[in-house]
């Protein structure tokens, strides 16, 4: 294989794939977010039905 | 017919209140001035590049003057809910919205006509020399700038982050406009009139115009009503 | 089920990017002027691609909306676009590093460029309107509009390289120019790899799709609180 410019393909294509994990590791992180809400959001409506 | 004559209703309705106040109509002149002036500590304002740039400095100018009015286009129904009152009135949203160009566009107008003899005289441009022409290329891009602010400022009108939201939707939905504009009006500012190459940016404008009113008037119902 | 799905697409997804990049790096026969540099066209050209797919869809999903006030094309909507603008991203990074060594900057305004440029930010924008807007219906009925109206740069952007003579290099795939522009390995490299992106991209947006309905979930329990 030719090798000229053979480190700025190579920082190409790193740098493609880091943008696609950015947006995994936020997509992640969001997926996280919601859980936690849904999950606090359960229980404070138990823990008032039961004050009731 | 109806159309039309509720279009103008809303569209008189809307210069009068403006001419009374004059609130948003002040704010945005002596906003094209100050940008104007500002202009002047950019580059060198006696050089001859002012020549090639004259048509992207104007229409910045007043792509930011104009702003401030299409912002305040539907927020000053929000007081005493007039919004809601313009809406359960027998004018359909489309008739509404038009209105509300019509007005935006005169007002728009007026401020680049007052902006525009003013930049002559600040930069030593021989502005009028193609005066018919100049003014069909300032009323088109200036009603596509109408068209996609006012669109915009109605389905912005109802957020907290209103100021905010309004210009980062609007600038760049409007690219195609301003660059064609800038480019005719270069060309109209150095005395020459429009021909050749410069008729695809002629009907590039028309086709902004047309694309865009058509789009605002078959989706305005949906935003304005829901 | 969908969870399987999910996982048979993502693993089939990698086993063809894995062979795609041993294809493009180890057998790819070389270009004769650019160098190594030339097989970042095998991820550019099928990233744009995917992201201008993304937008029509989202486009289609959008207009579908206003026609049907189904949130699931709003939701589909909303998911379609992210991904566009993060494949848009990469696009414009692989398609700079590509710039640096051949034209020797990283950024000129030719016309493509710029318009590829406006369309990343129109549709950022629509993500910025959608979280602005707090009212469920509201944000995706305003949500549609304004996707429909970004269209049409998608548009300007694709038909760039025919309307405006541009230093960006012309169409090379044979369904525009009718062949003989790119060798046929080249050319079904290209679609390969748009096809392996197409799959991780289906897989993403049904992870976000999944998240937009938690978030009504989160809404309905918000309301709940409320009401007790």
């Amino acid at each position: 294989m030719d090798e000229r410019n053979f480190t700025y393909m190579f920082y190409g294509l790193l740098a493609a794939w880091l943008v696609l994990a950015g947006y995994v590791v936020s997509l992640a992180s969001r997926e996280r977010r919601l859980r936690r809400e849904i999950d606090g959001l359960r229980h404070m409506i138990e823990d008032r039905e039961k004050q009731s | 017919m109806r159309f039309l004559r509720q279009s103008l209703t809303i569209a008189a309705k809307d210069l009068r209140a403006e001419v009374r106040t004059k609130e948003a109509i002040n704010a945005s002149v002596s906003f094209a001035l100050v940008i104007l002036l500002l202009f002047s500590f950019a580059f060198d304002p006696s050089g001859d590049q002012i020549k090639e740039m004259s048509g992207g400095l104007l229409w910045l100018d007043f792509a930011f003057a104009g702003v401030l009015i299409l912002n305040r286009s539907f927020a000053r129904e929000l007081t005493n809910d007039c919004l809601d009152a313009l809406l359960a009135s027998p004018v359909p949203g489309a008739a509404l919205f038009l209105g509300k160009c019509l007005a935006n566009l005169v007002l728009l107008l007026a401020v680049e006509l007052i902006s525009l003899p003013v930049f002559g005289v600040f930069y030593n441009v021989h502005w009028a020399t193609q005066f018919w022409p100049l003014m069909l290329v300032v009323v088109l891009a200036t009603w596509g700038l109408t068209v996609v602010g006012t669109m915009f400022s109605a389905m912005t009108v109802n957020l907290r982050l209103r100021e905010l939201m309004l210009p980062t939707l609007i600038y760049p939905m409007i690219i195609p406009a301003l660059m064609a504009a800038m480019q005719l009006t270069t060309v109209l500012l150095a005395g020459q009139p429009i021909g050749g190459a410069d008729m695809l940016w002629l009907r590039l404008l028309v086709g902004f115009d047309i694309i865009f009113t058509a789009l605002a008037l078959t989706l305005v119902e949906t935003v304005l009503i829901g | 089920m969908r969870q399987k799905v999910m996982i048979l697409m993502c693993s089939l997804a990698a086993v063809l990017l894995a062979r795609n990049l041993y294809v493009i790096l180890l057998s790819l026969p070389d270009e004769a002027s650019q160098g190594a540099i030339y097989r970042i066209i095998f991820f550019h050209l099928p990233s744009w691609f995917t992201s201008f797919t993304a937008y029509f869809l989202a486009g289609v999903a959008s207009i579908l909306y206003l026609v049907k006030k189904n949130s699931v094309y709003d939701a589909f909507a909303v998911s379609v676009t992210e991904i566009g603008t993060v494949f848009t991203a990469i696009g414009l990074v692989t398609g700079m590093i590509w710039a640096r060594v051949i034209w020797g900057v990283w950024w000129t305004w030719d016309p493509r460029l710029t318009w590829a440029f406006i369309c990343w930010l129109i549709y950022v924008g629509y993500l910025m309107l959608r979280r602005a807007i707090e009212d469920p219906s509201a944000r995706a009925l305003n949500a549609a509009v304004l996707n429909i109206f970004s269209f049409t740069t998608v548009i300007i952007t694709y038909k760039a390289i025919d309307w405006w003579r541009t230093q960006h290099p012309g169409p090379v795939l044979s369904f525009r120019t009718g062949g003989g522009r790119i060798e046929s390995g080249m050319e079904s490299m290209i679609l390969w790899n748009w096809l392996a992106l197409m799959l991780l991209s289906a897989v993403l947006v049904m992870i976000r799709m999944r998240q937009e309905q938690a978030r009504r979930e989160v809404d309905a329990l918000r309301r709940e609180v409320h009401a007790l």
